[in-house]
């Protein structure tokens, strides 16, 4: 392929009833960028395209952008490697999801802005500076905690691509969470109680959907879905009663006292008895298709070795105090496991994705 | 053909509130040559809700379960996403932490079990195609899926995040798609294919988020003129069928898209009548299938 075309987001609100795209053949050259590719559009058939850019080198976060509809930063994404990736000769660039576009690629900030002040993302130091003039200091364990989430540069690639956020735009999302978790967990920071207070209004911080889309989004391996995850364990650990809460405890006392999860007494031990009667149509209508475990009702079966479960969660109340379990470094880490990585050629051949 | 025995691993949903997810697999399989052997001691994965109270014995727990599909020789094959990245999670954290994994052997050796990591965690979806072969599986197909445009519904941790998962490109996943080409049938391309369906935050975002994202979802198929969605997961299956009509009301339109199993869609391909595959438990009746198949 000598050409390829670059579909652009183009939209200005005070001559545009309504967003439309436009379509530049580029040259393929090796090593360019989306980013090197929208600045050849510019400067050699359109200086009308908007966008915005900064260090070129993934350090900013200026050049966030929906790059054949995921969200990442242009810079950081090569023109020959997505073609190959999508088996197309057609990169479409749309503005990040999730905001109100300005003009083309630019969108407004001020929304997102607004959202983090919500959880005061400055530090609130706990106590007076050190008295040898030094900096306040922590241990590498309690820098580990926060070595991640403080790499955020704030791109919001998280927040397009967040599935919560998508119809719901009260929720804070994965950037506001995780900037909420860097400072709460921070062992210096003074004002953790105030943080989660911020992120438990409306129980926000539990619309979470679980989709793992920002982590996957995240160009610098932020991990704000675990971030989110973690902070979820600090307001349990500080003693908040969420849904999630009782949610875990169900779980919990099931795996112990059964093995598996008892589906049909879930929604009375969730949200208590005005809960069931709620909850009692949809109850028949499940009863109805068959779908309902009556002996659920009466406990239920167990399964084998249950036992053994006893033992574990005894033990590992006592075991949990001496380790110290390391967030996990994923950067670059694609985890195939050895049988499957042998079995790819296979994969690759029928046409599948490497 | 390869050895296609499995150690496996049900999950809650298919023991519950899926009773058709888990009849279709045990047809499907043993008509495609694969051997599952149940897990029979195996626990809940703790869906990520124990996750996040008790981590440390979440990952306990399914050390143990990973344990049971070592004792056997076997890879561990699960018929549900959640269940899978939970696994998977588990296995990553203790493979790539010497001190973790120790101390979670110290609390298993109590019970006589030991966490080596020299079983895989697979996907019923992957063994289709890595297993069984897409061309085994052509070859077995006896009434082709012709007629049906078919919507794929990959649901989140069947392809993110991708250092726990990694089979496929999150960003532009196939393996659904080749196996309903397979089997005969047109997927559909719509807007929610990768999307999320919501029912991890039902307890807690039922209206402000879950019902709205599952609205979404099944609409979008509807758009693109699917007769039904598709889905390896039972969660977003529960969600998509059973919570459909739920989702209906809050935004006032009449959806009515039927949500298939992945191991019904190949069992209708290999000559299992509807009925043989549960079909009629779905609440959102695949109408349509029923008839053409009967």
């Amino acid at each position: 392929m000598e050409t390829f075309k670059l579909k652009v987001f183009r939209y200005d609100p005070t001559k545009d009833s309504q967003p439309y795209y436009q379509t530049y053949e580029l040259p393929v050259e090796k090593g360019m960028t989306v980013l090197a590719a929208l600045f050849k559009a510019k400067e050699e058939q359109d200086p009308s395209i908007s966008f915005r850019y900064n260090c070129r080198a993934a350090i900013c976060g200026s050049c966030a952008m929906r790059i054949n509809g995921h969200a990442t930063l242009a810079c950081k994404v090569q023109v020959t490697h997505l073609l190959e990736k999508y088996n197309t000769d057609t990169i479409t660039v749309d503005p990040i999801g999730n905001v109100k576009p300005l003009k083309d690629l630019i969108y407004d900030m001020d929304w997102l802005i607004d959202k983090l002040k919500k959880v005061k993302p400055w530090f609130i130091p706990k106590e007076a500076p050190p008295k040898d003039g030094k900096e306040y200091r922590q241990s590498p364990e309690d820098h580990n905690k926060i070595d991640f989430a403080s790499d955020c540069i704030l791109c919001a690639s998280c927040m397009s691509d967040c599935n919560a956020l998508k119809v719901n735009k009260d929720f804070l999302g994965p950037m506001v969470h995780s900037k909420a978790y860097r400072f709460a967990a921070d062992t210096r920071d003074g004002a953790k109680r105030e943080r989660l207070e911020a992120v438990l209004e409306d129980v926000n911080l539990e619309w979470c959907v679980r989709c793992w889309e920002c982590t996957t989004r995240c160009p610098k391996e932020v991990q704000p879905y675990e971030n989110i995850i973690r902070l979820r364990i600090m307001a349990a650990e500080e003693g908040y009663k969420t849904p999630g809460e009782i949610h875990a405890e169900i779980f919990e006392q099931d795996i112990l006292n059964r093995g598996l999860l008892n589906e049909m007494l879930l929604p009375m031990r969730q949200e208590g008895i005005f809960g069931a009667i709620k909850r009692a149509p949809f109850g028949i209508k499940m009863m109805f298709k068959g779908k309902v475990n009556y002996a659920d009702f009466f406990g239920g079966h167990k399964v084998k070795r249950l036992e053994e479960i006893k033992v574990i969660y005894e033990k590992a109340q006592e075991k949990k105090k001496e380790i110290h379990i390391k967030l996990p470094q994923i950067m670059g880490v694609i985890y195939e496991d050895k049988r499957k990585t042998a079995k790819r050629a296979n994969f690759a051949e029928t046409g599948g994705n490497k | 053909m390869a050895d296609l025995k499995y150690a496996f691993y049900t999950g809650c949903s298919a023991k519950g509130v899926a009773p058709e997810l888990y009849e279709s697999t045990k047809l499907v399989a043993e008509k495609l040559g694969m051997e599952l052997i149940e897990l029979d001691a195996a626990s809940c994965c703790g869906a990520g809700a124990v996750q996040e109270k008790d981590e440390f014995l979440a990952l306990t727990i399914n050390a143990r379960n990973l344990a049971l599909a070592e004792e056997l020789g076997l890879d561990l094959l699960t018929i549900c996403n959640t269940c899978t990245v939970m696994l998977r999670e588990t296995k990553f954290k203790l493979d790539n932490d010497p001190e973790l994994k120790a101390a979670v052997n110290d609390v298993l050796k109590e019970v006589g079990l030991e966490y080596k990591g020299t079983s895989e965690v697979t996907h019923f979806l992957w063994e289709i195609i890595d297993g069984v072969g897409l061309d085994t599986l052509r070859s077995m197909v006896i009434r082709p899926l012709r007629e049906f445009n078919i919507a794929p519904f990959y649901g989140c941790h069947i392809i993110r995040p991708p250092y726990l998962i990694g089979y496929e490109d999150p960003d532009n996943p196939k393996s659904i798609e080749m196996i309903i080409e397979a089997l005969g049938g047109n997927p559909t391309d719509h807007e929610a294919r990768l999307a999320c369906c919501g029912f991890h935050s039902f307890w807690s975002a039922e209206e402000k988020v879950t019902l709205r994202l599952t609205a979404n979802d099944a609409e979008s198929a509807k758009e693109a003129q699917a007769d039904f969605m598709v889905t390896p997961c039972p969660l977003c299956h529960t969600q998509l069928d059973a919570m459909q009509e739920e989702a209906e009301e809050r935004i006032g339109t009449h959806i009515g898209m039927p949500i298939l199993h992945l191991p019904q869609l190949i069992g209708l391909a290999l000559g299992f009548k509807p009925h043989e595959l549960g079909l009629q438990k779905h609440v959102v009746t695949p109408e349509k299938v029923i008839k053409a198949f009967s």
